[in-house]
């Protein structure tokens, strides 16, 4: 955490931003929650704040941003989902169409937390190998029980890691992004005069594909794709 | 293409034949034609029946002809029968009728030329048949059913207890078939033409054909001014039925069926529809452009006395209901209220009435669904409009009931479709909501004394309590994991590679281990070389000793410090040492124990020592 300030001066930025709040000086508000971002005083507490600050100042496309990057980092909070469900209803565009079917590995990446799968992983990988290498100098009327306590420490150990490579792997190749410009134009190439193929507004959440130098490929979830430019979109 | 007519015309005109025995009646072969009717209109059709009794084996039948009258369809059949009587012998009667679908090209009292019948060198002729011809259509003959698509059908007066499950089911008009091309013709058809403002008249296209038919391309429908549409039924491949067209066989091919709502009252007129169709197979196909009939519809306004909200569109047989996904929420939390309008009618262009309420719950503004599924060529479905309502204060409120005016067009009445209303309890949530200052413009329900009014449009609050803490990384993406990943398999790989190395050792033989010693000896030899020319005799001495020592000990495999003389002679000897290298040995080692103890000797006696321990070692593998 950077020293810029001390916990005391943080959760001081942080109480006058909400007073801010409180008293409908929305800019003064967001500007306290964005500081304290910018010197590594995060969290979901904070971004959810900022997130629901600019849905009070009508930035549908941040207060997604910021609400969904909350939802991210912390526990599911049933105000998180109000404001989200707040955010959705003002949204302009409704995606119709059969809903795309989410792969397999990023809906078990979703259902599962990463952190606790990791650690477990890690945790009875290195048990277990420190059994194995017990058991290999114990002699071998005594090395029954240590073997069978490595042989479930493996059991954990493989399944968590296949499971922490899924992680990994959504983590490395799934980006979310949320449509921050008014009017966002999706394109059929990424060149700035190919043809539109259709348009979607602040506030909506797509997924990321690839990058070509100021553009990127986006997908609706219904499916749908084009090449929209970078500054457009921000990853949440 | 063979064409068939309809056997109960035959038969009808055979019995009307045989009860009046006509007067013009051949002496020797019964010939003779006759109408079905005597009266028609100029676009209806009747059977003309020609008729021979017994004819000979070379008989020619030159069926009538004439510009007053087109044929539609001929067929022929023959008849044999037998009859017995009083003994006698039995009399067989052959009897060919031929019968010939016609009809008049113009009004007046036209003559249908005889039928004439050449056999055995005569000529025999028909009576000819006057019919008087009305312009325009009088209707089928009395004693046949108007419909006279129908075929006969052998359970006529069986009686009925059942109701017509399809009694719903549209009854199109009958076509006529047009002049000039009756082969082939478009049809459009309505089954109803009489009908109220926004209810449902089902238009249908045929083609009708007595040809093969490859495809159709092009349909062009009517323009439908004064209709909404809707598709009810657009087949992709044709797929034939046979019909029965003023007792012409046909197949009938449906191209296209919409349900069409007239919207204004008046008489509204449809145009023909188009369509190109190509006939035959292949190379031998061709292709006709046909143009369908066009169409009227009486369309008769609402009656008076509509109730307020009553719509033009809102006409058919409908359901209200609402569904409200929760009635206890709390503050802040957004509850979803459908509004489904169901039933038979214009699904997609009926309007639901608005969901209101209070001012503390606030409606978003709604998205709508249609899901239409039409049902025996009747339009039917449901509308849902989904609202968002936000509620902005605690306490108990309520959404007021909804009312649905529409007219019913089968009871000829207006109905109105109605819900319940639904009471909505918003409680405060569990330590989310703060009782925050409200600016006066959000209190716009002064009844409502609720104080903990939120701020920004029903947003729930912000939170007043934070953790802060640095952007986080996964753990698997810090320096330390995939290290303490891997720390584990290598010091497994490095304990085994330390327990081979070790094993490698473990075996390595005893002659690599005498070799090693032998090795060392000699070494020390060198060292005690070093020592030769010094002042402490005793420490070469014991040096030339211990290298002797060693390297004996390296050849037989076993210590041989504490060995007599004579024990290490038998054990040299034992190990293969000729007598000249035990000879030599025992110098040395004698020689050792005289220098060490015994105060030196001269320098060449410790050369010459030297040069025996060397010549010991040397040359014994």
């Amino acid at each position: 955490m950077s020293g810029y300030y001390t916990p005391e001066e943080a959760q001081d930025v942080f109480l006058k931003a909400n007073e801010a709040y409180a008293r409908e000086d929305y800019a003064a508000a967001q500007t306290g929650y964005e500081k304290l971002l910018s010197n590594g005083h995060g969290g979901a507490d904070v971004l959810y704040n900022l997130g629901t600050t600019h849905l009070a100042r009508g930035d549908l496309g941040r207060a997604v941003l910021f609400l969904e990057q909350a939802k991210k980092e912390g526990v599911r909070a049933p105000d998180l989902e109000a404001n989200l469900s707040v955010a959705r209803a003002r949204q302009v565009d409704k995606v119709v169409g059969a809903t795309a079917e989410e792969e397999f590995l990023p809906r078990v990446a979703a259902a599962t937390d990463g952190a606790v799968v990791a650690w477990t992983f890690l945790g009875t990988w290195v048990a277990a190998f420190a059994l194995l290498i017990l058991w290999r100098a114990l002699r071998p009327g005594r090395r029954t029980a240590v073997g069978v306590v490595a042989a479930l420490l493996f059991a954990v150990a493989i399944p968590s890691g296949l499971l922490l490579a899924t992680h990994a792997w959504v983590d490395e190749t799934v980006h979310e992004a949320v449509v921050l410009a008014p009017t966002l134009v999706a394109r059929e190439l990424p060149q700035p005069g190919a043809r539109s193929i259709f348009e979607v507004h602040a506030g909506l959440k797509v997924r990321l594909l690839e990058e070509t130098g100021r553009f990127v490929r986006i997908r609706l979830p219904n499916g749908l794709e084009g090449w929209a430019e970078r500054e457009g979109v921000a990853e949440i | 293409m063979r064409r068939t007519g309809s056997a109960r015309g035959v038969v009808l005109a055979v019995l009307a034949l045989l009860a009046t025995m006509p007067a013009w009646a051949n002496d020797d072969i019964d010939f003779y034609q006759t109408a079905d009717r005597t009266e028609v209109g100029s676009d209806d059709t009747f059977r003309l029946t020609v008729v021979v009794v017994d004819p000979p084996s070379d008989a020619q039948v030159k069926l009538p002809e004439s510009e007053d009258f087109e044929v539609l369809s001929s067929s022929r059949g023959s008849q044999r029968s037998i009859s017995l009587s009083g003994g006698g012998p039995a009399v067989i009667q052959d009897v060919t009728r031929y019968v010939l679908v016609m009809r008049a090209t113009r009004a007046g009292r036209l003559k249908i030329p005889p039928a004439e019948l050449t056999a055995r060198g005569k000529t025999y002729r028909t009576q000819p048949v006057e019919i008087a011809v009305r312009t325009g259509r009088l209707g089928a003959p009395s004693g046949q059913s108007s419909r006279g698509s129908q075929l006969p059908d052998p359970f006529a007066n069986t009686p009925s207890t059942r109701p017509d499950p399809l009694a719903d089911e549209l009854e199109e008009d009958e076509p006529t078939i047009p002049r000039g091309d009756s082969d082939l013709f478009l049809r459009a058809s309505l089954d109803r033409d009489d009908v109220y403002v926004g209810e449902q008249v089902t238009l249908s296209l045929y083609i009708y054909s007595r040809v093969d038919l490859s495809s159709v391309d092009s349909v062009t429908m009517p323009k439908l001014e004064g209709f909404w549409t809707e598709e009810v039924e657009s087949p992709t491949q044709l797929s034939g039925e046979q019909k029965i067209v003023d007792g012409v066989p046909y197949r009938a091919y449906l191209l296209r069926r919409r349900a069409i709502f007239p919207v204004r009252p008046g008489a509204l007129s449809i145009t023909p529809a188009e369509a190109d169709i190509t006939t035959g197979f292949l190379f031998a196909g061709h292709r006709v452009h046909r143009v369908s009939n066009a169409l009227k519809v009486k369309v008769k306004a609402l009656p008076p006395g509509a109730p307020a909200g009553m719509s033009n569109a809102h006409v058919g047989n409908w359901r209200l209901s609402m569904d409200v996904s929760q009635t206890r929420v709390e503050l802040g939390q957004p509850v979803t209220v459908k509004v489904i309008l169901e039933g038979v009618g214009n699904v997609k262009n009926v309007t639901p009435p608005k969901l209101t309420g209070p001012a503390a719950l606030k409606i978003y503004d709604p998205t709508t669904t249609d899901k239409v599924a039409p049902q025996r060529n009747r339009v039917q479905g449901r509308r849902v409009v989904e609202y968002l309502v936000m509620p902005q204060r605690t306490g108990t409120f309520t959404l007021p009931a909804l009312e649905f005016p529409y007219f019913d067009p089968r009871l000829e009445s207006y109905e109105v479709a109605r819900t319940d209303p639904v009471t909505i309890t918003v409680e405060a949530g569990a330590g989310g909501v703060s009782a925050l200052p409200a600016s006066p413009s959000q209190v716009a329900d002064a009844a409502n004394e609720q104080k903990n009014v939120l701020t920004a449009g029903g947003l729930r609050p912000v939170r007043y309590q934070a953790r802060f803490v640095a952007p986080s990384e996964p753990p698997w993406r810090r320096a330390f994991f995939v290290p303490a990943v891997l720390a584990p398999v290598g010091l497994l790989l490095g304990l085994a590679l330390i327990g081979g190395v070790r094993g490698r050792l473990a075996t390595r033989t005893e002659a690599d281990r005498g070799r090693q010693q032998a090795k060392a000896a000699r070494r020390r030899l060198a060292e005690a070389e070093k020592l030769q020319g010094g002042a402490n005799v005793g420490a070469f001495y014991g040096e030339v000793e211990k290298a002797l020592h060693g390297f004996l000990e390296a050849r037989l495999g076993m210590p041989v410090g504490g060995l007599t003389r004579e024990v290490l002679a038998e054990r040299l000897t034992h190990a293969g040492a000729d007598a000249e290298r035990r000879s030599r040995v025992l110098f040395v080692l004698e020689a050792c124990d005289i220098g060490r103890y015994g105060g030196g000797g001269n320098p060449a006696e410790r050369q010459k020592v030297m040069d025996a321990a060397a010549a010991a070692m040397e040359g014994w593998a």
